[in-house]
């Protein structure tokens, strides 16, 4: 998604932040810190930055170094997109984020929304994420997501193209692999479907 | 078919392709340029770089899976913000494994 943004053609500047939530990384993935490096990504004026380095002096001098809070670091998403002509802000596996960050994490994002409304926002998930999607944005658009067979067929040919061991494929091992897996994987993504279906 | 036995083949199920990094865009060279010169207020920040993730993703990826979720009206509605405020948010939801996190 980052790269099919970036790639895109065309005369007009816009900022993209990307971040990806880990069930793994709970201990730092607060959603502090989870704002502070969308922001990092989207710092590109001056001004912005100035803000940024009065308020970093201002928080070493307290109790030795005052970390950020989300509110705080809120107010600076908000400074720091003002200026941009689009900004992007594009998160990965929601369902990853703990229940009670994920909450903070949608209700940051409204209200930079609210303030920003050219700011465009992505998020994946697993299906139960949608609710809470909803919740807070009640006019998000929800797209299901699933590969297609010829895309699985695809990948497998490849994979088998760049088999080390190539002595230990039978011929027909091969072929039950680019037949069964396919067809397996097509009926595990029933109900989610290459085709969008509703807005 | 028994699939254990041949569980390399299955591996995450994910689908990507190959990474392409784009660099002419001006705000992306702007914004690492203030990040590279101001490493202490980055930290500060955040501890957290997503852009290290990003490219591992990008070396696993699988070219052209995907695309046809470029083409979809929902995407090109929110990338133009045509749509305005109301289809500021897209959401792409499937079950584990289906190639959400490789979008390309």
């Amino acid at each position: 998604m980052i790269d099919a943004l970036c790639d895109e053609p065309g005369e007009q500047d816009f900022a993209v932040a990307a971040f990806y939530c880990d069930f793994r990384d709970h201990q730092e993935q607060t959603t502090a810190n989870i704002m502070g490096a969308i922001l990092k990504q989207l710092v590109a004026r001056q001004e912005v930055l100035g803000h940024m380095q009065t308020a970093f002096q201002k928080a070493k001098k307290e109790l030795g170094g005052r970390c950020l809070r989300l509110p705080d670091m809120v107010e600076m998403l908000k400074r720091a997109i003002a200026p941009l002509p689009q900004a992007f802000i594009c998160i990965d596996a929601l369902d990853e984020c703990l229940p009670k960050n994920l909450l903070e994490l949608l209700g940051s994002l409204k209200d930079i929304l609210q303030e920003a409304p050219r700011t465009r926002i992505f998020f994946t998930g697993r299906p139960h994420v949608e609710a809470e999607i909803i919740r807070y944005f009640t006019t998000g658009v929800i797209v299901p997501i699933g590969p297609s067979r010829h895309e699985i067929k695809r990948y497998l040919e490849k994979k088998l193209e760049m088999d080390t061991v190539r002595d230990a494929m039978s011929y027909t091992l091969r072929e039950d692999i680019l037949r069964i897996i396919p067809e397996r994987i097509s009926e595990m993504c029933v109900g989610t479907s290459t085709v969008p279906t509703h807005a | 078919m028994d699939f254990t036995a041949y569980p390399h083949a299955l591996n995450s199920g994910n689908f990507n392709c190959n990474n392409v990094t784009n660099s002419h865009n001006n705000i992306i060279n702007l914004n690492k340029f203030i990040a590279d010169e101001n490493p202490e207020i980055m930290r500060w920040l955040s501890p957290l770089d997503p852009r290290r993730k990003h490219q591992d993703l990008g070396n696993e990826r699988f070219d052209g899976v995907g695309n046809w979720f470029l083409e979809t009206r929902e995407f090109r509605e929110w990338k133009s913000g045509e749509g305005g405020a109301d289809k500021a948010v897209l959401f792409c939801y499937g079950n584990p494994g289906v190639g959400k996190t490789f979008l390309r």
